[in-house]
């Protein structure tokens, strides 16, 4: 997975979401090794002060745990990671609803909206 | 403590202030990005920490000494020009600085050329000037230094060789050294620093982190940069 | 750190030098030849004209010509050695080393000493080698041995002292002409134009100065001038003698006046373009 960074947010953050989005997706998996911080700035092309404070965070949020000696790793806890997505999930719907909401449509027009596309790209294909 | 440090520093050429009462700390552990317009006193800032400058008052240190043999050992300075030899080789020039600079790793040089495809074999009087640049950022980079200042150093090469260069920065990241790259292209370099300081007319106009920047602005600090001096 | 400054002054000057000195041995080889097979008994070359000889003719005019080539070389790299390796673009890099100023400055100043001495040695040299054979060494170490003798009665010395003060004065000479052109470059440097005309006016400037300071040196202090000297009682070699060691006296001044000014420069009011 590539990593790009915008211009405008706080490049730490966008860092943050990123490494979450991978836990959530399975591309890290639960207790898996991370890579060494200044490996992953290197990766991402960013300061490495500002992927430890990243790292940090995530920490913090219970997604990634240190070992003193070892490094960091991926939380094993799946509940923790399931938390995460239901959360990034909800997220996403509320920007998503607030969207619609700003062209005009109900509550009751989006879901009908949805599965009606849903629908048809079932028939086509999976893209 | 701060690896380098100006207090009231002043520079005047003639009777053109330069640099007046600078007052600035740079911590180790740090990439900094110097920002400014042309002529603003970025490279008068560095020459004075490098010690090719002498302050018309204040006083500016490097590691707690003011700039000589001692601080010239510590510092590892990449000027806009290039002063390389011409009639030597690149590998001259990596044997030169092994000679003066006990903090030379010449198989990290080693390294660096053959990643840029140049050949220590080669003079320096056939290199194009692009090359010549990397050589010396090579140089600079091969030391183990506490301080490194870069005085615009991805003006003049591709966009390929500059993500060499950034990279390099980032993997050469040490937590009691400091980097200090002068600039006028932020937008290339910004996701590598720590702080930015802006200087405009010899004085400093701000001095903040880049994520303090967007997260107050919503910009970038190239966007900032672009809205404070329209350029 | 002097040890490497020197390797490096060596070897950025010497690879200059080096092409020109191997014509030189090359160029007085061939002229020896030529001149041995046109002319086998020298003496008796001025008398008869009819030894014109085209090859040697072109032969000595080239040799005449490295001879001054050589001489003006190593004043050029002397200058050329400072100036550009420290005041241009290279300068960026010399004056970023761990290595004080005056080190530089002296790295520099025994590198010029050395190619001004080798090159007196190489032309004197070479020019003995062609001059061999047209004269009896046997006779030239008798007539030495001779003036020796001679002026030891005369004078109650030893003739080493004198050309030893001589080669002194040499010397002191040498250097004090090679740090005067440093002092102009770095007085040019102080101007934010045309430094390189400002540094022949710096030189010109110093020039006029030393003048007036040793008129003046001899008008207050009449026992150095060669006027009361002569009228003295003293003998002639004595007279010389202190002529020349006043004379190095003043070059030693000027050394270090000259080195401490060009130091106090370079470390204090640099500013590379």
């Amino acid at each position: 997975m590539k990593w790009i960074i915008d211009s405008d947010r706080p490049i730490y953050k966008q860092l943050v979401e990123q490494i979450e989005l991978k836990i959530i997706s399975g591309a890290y998996a639960p207790g898996d090794k991370i890579k060494s911080v200044r490996e992953l700035a290197m990766e991402a092309g960013v300061n490495p002060n500002t992927m430890q404070k990243a790292l940090a965070e995530l920490e913090r949020m219970g997604l990634v745990f240190a070992q003193r000696t070892s490094g960091r790793f991926i939380t094993e806890d799946n509940k923790m990671i399931d938390e995460a997505k239901k959360t990034l999930a909800f997220k996403e719907i509320d920007g998503f609803f607030e969207k619609m909401k700003q062209l005009g449509f109900e509550k009751e027009e989006i879901i009908a909206l949805i599965e009606k596309i849903e629908g048809d790209s079932h028939g086509h294909s999976e893209s | 403590m701060a690896i380098l440090r100006a207090k009231a520093l002043t520079k005047k050429f003639g009777n053109l202030s330069a640099l007046s009462n600078l007052d600035l700390d740079i911590p180790r552990g740090r990439i900094i990005g110097l920002l400014g317009p042309n002529g603003s006193g970025k490279s008068t800032f560095i020459k004075l920490a490098t010690g090719l400058l002498v302050p018309t008052s204040g006083e500016i240190t490097i590691g707690g000494a003011t700039p000589g043999v001692e601080t010239k050992a510590m510092v590892s300075y990449l000027p806009e020009r290039t002063y390389l030899n011409d009639w030597m080789r690149a590998e001259d020039m990596m044997a030169f600085f092994g000679d003066f600079y006990e903090d030379f790793n010449r198989i990290k040089a080693d390294n660096m050329l053959q990643d840029l495809n140049i050949n220590p074999r080669d003079r320096l009087k056939t290199m194009s000037k692009g090359t010549k640049e990397k050589v010396q950022l090579i140089l600079v980079m091969s030391r183990n230094a506490e301080l490194y200042l870069l005085d615009e150093p991805i003006a003049g090469v591709d966009p390929a060789a500059r993500d060499y260069i950034l990279n390099t920065i980032i993997t050469n990241y040490k937590e009691n050294a400091s980097v200090v790259i002068s600039t006028h292209l932020i937008a290339d370099i910004e996701q590598v620093l720590d702080d930015i300081i802006f200087i405009s007319q010899g004085e400093i106009k701000l001095i903040s982190t880049v994520d303090e920047i967007r997260e107050k602005h919503n910009k970038s600090v190239d966007g900032l940069f672009r809205e404070v001096f329209k350029c | 750190m002097l040890g490497k400054l020197l390797k490096y002054e060596i070897k950025a000057t010497g690879r200059t030098f080096l092409p020109l000195y191997l014509a030189l041995i090359v160029l007085t080889i061939i002229t020896k030849v030529l001149l041995f097979v046109a002319i086998p008994d020298a003496v008796m070359v001025s008398e008869s004209g009819s030894n014109f000889d085209l090859p040697l003719v072109i032969s000595l005019s080239l040799y005449g010509t490295i001879i001054v080539a050589l001489f003006v070389l190593t004043l050029i790299v002397i200058i050329q050695r400072f100036y550009k390796n420290l005041l241009t673009d290279e300068g960026y890099l010399m004056f970023t080393m761990p290595v004080q100023t005056w080190k530089l400055i002296l790295s520099k100043l025994l590198t010029a000493i050395l190619w001004t001495i080798v090159c007196g040695f190489a032309v004197a040299i070479s020019i003995f080698i062609l001059a061999l054979g047209n004269f009896s060494m046997m006779e030239l170490s008798q007539e030495i041995g001779k003036m020796y003798s001679e002026f030891q009665n005369q004078f109650g010395m030893s003739l080493n002292i004198i050309i030893g003060e001589g080669i002194m004065l040499m010397i002191v000479d040498i250097i004090s002409s090679i740090l005067m052109i440093y002092v102009a470059i770095a007085i040019g440097q102080l101007f934010n134009q045309h430094r390189i005309l400002a540094s022949f006016g710096a030189y010109i400037g110093i020039t006029v100065i030393l003048q007036i300071v040793m008129s003046l040196l001899t008008l207050l202090f009449p026992v150095f001038g060669m006027d009361y000297l002569m009228s003295s009682e003293m003998n002639e070699i004595a007279v010389m003698q202190i002529f020349i060691n006043s004379v190095t006296v003043f070059n030693i001044i000027c050394i270090a006046a000259f080195y401490f000014i060009t130091n106090y420069i370079l470390k204090n009011r640099l500013n590379l373009e």
